[in-house]
């Protein structure tokens, strides 16, 4: 007696197509798996048999072979119980084999019978519907978060028996199958508001600035000036996730186990911020079983390095290919895979070790120690971040003050109108870049064209702060943000010059 | 390494070359090892010194007293360390100007190694100087001991930046007792790291708020011509930019507090304070944080 069951393990964050194959037949009783298994899906043997038992499904002593078909991956996870299950009881020939190559199923079980959430369900769902099939078994609570994909029938499975019923019964499916949530698009409303934000004026500015080019921001300054507060209230001033980068997001966190969203794709832009303490692989993504890292689960959000300099070097080398080509490839022995990672990167730093300098009357660093601290960052990583900016020493006045400060949705207005004007002018076909900060240099001199007046002001700038010629196209490229923050085609002198404000000072500035 | 060493020269006391200012002291050194030049006696000089861990306003006042006084072909003689020194030595190199660095280590190795550039730079455009062989490593006592150098080689001490107990301190008082004159840049009272300077002054130190007051007191007068290019600049700016300008003094002030002071936009003050900048009226010190350039 044999049967064949539809399922999906997740590699990296893509869902593959595993067949679930079963045979009991007479022979000493036991129970093989084989399929190149980790322990974990071995040990579905275990709580499979002993679910069968409390749903209350006499399980023969009879010889059972499962294999998990191509055998050439190795299969992780606890994802498989459901269709192991499944194939166990169209074997025994309870459940028809009619209808069972329409349905794939994913599923962890108790030991009661109940079934548990599993990670990647996103994904296993959207390969069903790539593979047309008509319908789709999940965890319960893993239902709506499969059913945004829309065309395909997303049942949520509670326990065994619930299993046995839907597969018994398919004229049942259609009334079973989860309602589609469509995407509403609308505004999410963040925790953190700008509006709790006093002074700092300086920086919200620049803050604008490169929510609306999608620039890497870096701020400097003393500790406790407010510089995590601004990070973590960057996702509310950039417009909503669209249904896309949703899903994209989505994707990385329901192979991750992490969708925090019961109702279905995450709808608020993710905020990393991970601790400085973190290896390579973490910020990367990797290990044995290659899971995606903190820059993937950034993607179309913030990644936060607070305390920059602390940051191993090794971590931060890591950002620098993921950081041009807005994924990040992972080549293991075990296979390779690739991960968004179109994140925006905000770090913040102290000026120093003790974190007061230029306040001579607390700051005890030598400017060799100071310098050293700054050397800490490399250079090509500096080069990838477009805007930097001091936050403000707080007076106590800021501090008590209630005062009445712009809120997030106000800025996001603004934000939203230059993305915009962006989208209309790389929207043409062979323009693959969307935002200002993607501009390619060879694109410089059509999207950021200059008039001869704000070319001799570029050349003054150039003379003056003996700026390299990567230094120059981030000036140009943060002034065409600022030109269509202020609806303008054109790139004028006040553009140009408060770009030049916002670049990353040459350590030799800083270290004297 | 071997490179390095022949390229320092010794000079006895007793070869011609030896600088007759040290001579005419007690418990100078037998001989001095010298890479580079020896400065030239004819020519007056200045010893530049003050604290390591200055501050900006120190550091643009060391600069401009070193570059001004270069320019007047006055030598300026310091101790290449950090802060106050280096800024000195740098500023004297900007304005095209001699200078010389006595240090407390053998004259092939760079104290601070940080100094790697400037150490380069004065070899080529002056001299490295010391009394301790080639491979002596820095040690704590050789730091004042050298200062006895850096005063007798001058013909007058001016001290930017000094905490109520400094080295710097100790250079001034040898420079007193070897008969020569003192000056020391006044600060804000409240500034610790102007304690010391205060403390110079009113002891009767002379009063250093310009580098004409040093030329005067060497008998130096250059021709004057700076005057009239800081009045054409002054011209050019615009109102707005005026407005701003106004507020920039030599102590930094921050983005922050301009915001509040101009009343302009964030983006506005920015362009503004680049412009001004570019027009070389400003200088920005640290991120965000701007002087008044002399």
């Amino acid at each position: 007696m044999f049967s064949t069951i539809r399922s999906a393990a997740v590699i990296g964050i893509e869902a593959c197509p595993v067949r679930v194959e079963a045979d009991i037949c007479d022979g000493l009783p036991q129970f093989n798996m084989v399929g190149d298994l980790a322990p974990e899906v071995r040990e579905a043997a275990d709580r499979v048999r002993t679910a069968l038992r409390n749903t209350q499904i006499l399980f023969p002593p009879k010889k059972v072979t499962v294999n998990l078909a191509p055998a050439h991956f190795r299969k992780e996870g606890t994802r498989f119980d459901l269709p192991v299950a499944a194939a166990l009881l169209a074997a025994l020939r309870i459940i028809p084999e009619n209808f069972l190559q329409e349905v794939l199923m994913i599923g962890e079980l108790g030991l009661d019978g109940s079934v548990r959430p599993v990670s990647g369900a996103l994904q296993t769902v959207l390969l069903a519907k790539e593979l047309g099939l008509k319908t789709c078994l999940v965890p319960r609570e893993n239902a709506k978060e499969g059913a945004v994909t829309g065309g395909i029938q997303v049942i949520g499975i509670g326990s065994l028996k619930e299993l046995m019923e839907c597969l018994l019964f398919p004229d049942t499916w259609e009334r079973r199958a989860e309602s589609v949530k469509t995407w509403k698009g609308q505004t999410v409303s963040y925790p953190e508001d700008f509006r709790e934000i006093n002074g700092q004026k300086g920086v919200r500015r620049a803050a604008e600035v490169a929510a609306a080019g999608m620039h890497n921001f870096l701020m400097v300054g003393s500790p406790g000036a407010g510089k995590t507060m601004i990070a973590k209230r960057m996702p509310s001033i950039l417009p909503d996730l669209t249904l896309e980068e949703s899903l994209e997001v989505s994707m990385v966190y329901s192979a991750c186990g992490l969708m925090t969203n019961k109702e279905g794709l995450m709808e608020n832009r993710p905020f990393r911020a991970p601790h400085h303490t973190i290896s390579p692989n973490g910020l990367a993504g990797g290990g044995r079983r290659i899971r995606p890292g903190e820059i993937s689960l950034a993607t179309r959000g913030i990644l936060f390095l607070d305390e920059l300099p602390e940051f191993s070097r090794g971590a931060l080398e890591v950002l620098r290919q993921p950081l041009e080509e807005r994924r990040v490839v992972i080549s293991r022995t075990s296979g390779t895979c690739i991960f968004p990672a179109h994140f925006q990167l905000i770090a913040a730093m102290n000026p120093c070790r003790c974190g007061y300098y230029p306040d001579r009357e607390r700051c005890r660093c030598l400017p060799g120690e100071i310098s050293q601290y700054l050397h800490r960052i490399s250079r090509p990583l500096l080069d990838r971040i477009d805007i930097c900016a001091e936050t403000a020493r707080i007076d106590y006045k800021d501090l008590t003050g209630q005062k009445e400060n712009e809120c997030s949705a106000s800025i996001r207005s603004r934000v939203e109108a230059a993305r915009k004007m962006q989208e209309a002018r790389y929207s043409r076909p062979g323009c693959r870049f969307h935002f200002n900060s993607q501009l390619p240099s060879a694109a410089l001199g059509e999207f950021c064209s200059l008039g001869s007046e704000e070319q001799k002001i570029m050349e003054a700038a150039f003379e003056t702060y003996h700026l390299s010629a990567r230094a120059y196209h981030r000036i140009l490229k943060v002034a065409r943000t600022i030109a269509d923050l202020e609806g303008e085609l054109k790139i004028r002198t006040g553009h140009l010059l408060e770009a030049v404000s916002y670049r990353v000072l040459d350590q030799k500035f800083w270290g004297e | 390494m071997e490179n390095k060493i022949e390229n320092i020269r010794y000079i006895p006391r007793s070869d011609s070359a030896y600088p007759e200012r040290l001579k005419v002291h007690k418990g100078m050194p037998k001989g001095l090892y010298v890479k580079g030049r020896l400065p030239d006696p004819k020519r007056p000089s200045v010893a530049i010194v003050g604290a390591r861990r200055s501050s900006s306003y120190g550091n643009e006042t060391a600069r401009l007293f070193a570059k001004e006084l270069a320019r007047a072909q006055v030598q300026i003689i310091s101790g290449m360390a950090w802060g106050i020194d280096g800024v000195a030595h740098y500023g004297a190199l900007e304005a095209g100007g001699d200078t010389f660095a006595v240090l407390g280590c053998g004259a092939d190795i760079c104290y601070p190694k940080g100094h790697q550039s400037l150490y380069e730079k004065l070899v080529k455009k002056g001299g490295i100087l010391s009394e301790y062989a080639p491979g002596m490593t820095p040690r704590p006592g050789y730091f004042p001991a050298r200062n006895r150098i850096i005063s007798g080689l001058s013909d007058l001490v001016l001290v930017v930046e000094a905490k109520e107990k400094s080295g710097s301190l100790i250079t001034a008082d040898l420079a007193l007792e070897q008969g020569k004159d003192v000056y020391a840049v006044p600060g804000r009272r409240s500034d610790s790291l102007s304690r010391g300077c205060l403390n110079l002054i009113r002891q009767g130190a002379g009063l250093a708020d310009c580098p004409e007051v040093i030329l005067e007191a060497l008998g130096v007068f250059p021709q004057k011509n700076k005057q009239q290019n800081k009045e054409q600049t002054k011209i050019l700016l615009a109102k707005e930019e005026n407005i701003v300008y106004s507020w920039i003094r030599l102590q930094p002030v921050s983005l922050e507090e301009l915001i509040q002071k101009t009343g302009f936009p964030p983006g506005t003050l920015r362009s503004l304070l680049v412009g001004l900048e570019l027009k070389g009226c400003i200088r920005e010190i640290q991120k965000n944080d701007y002087i008044r350039t002399d």
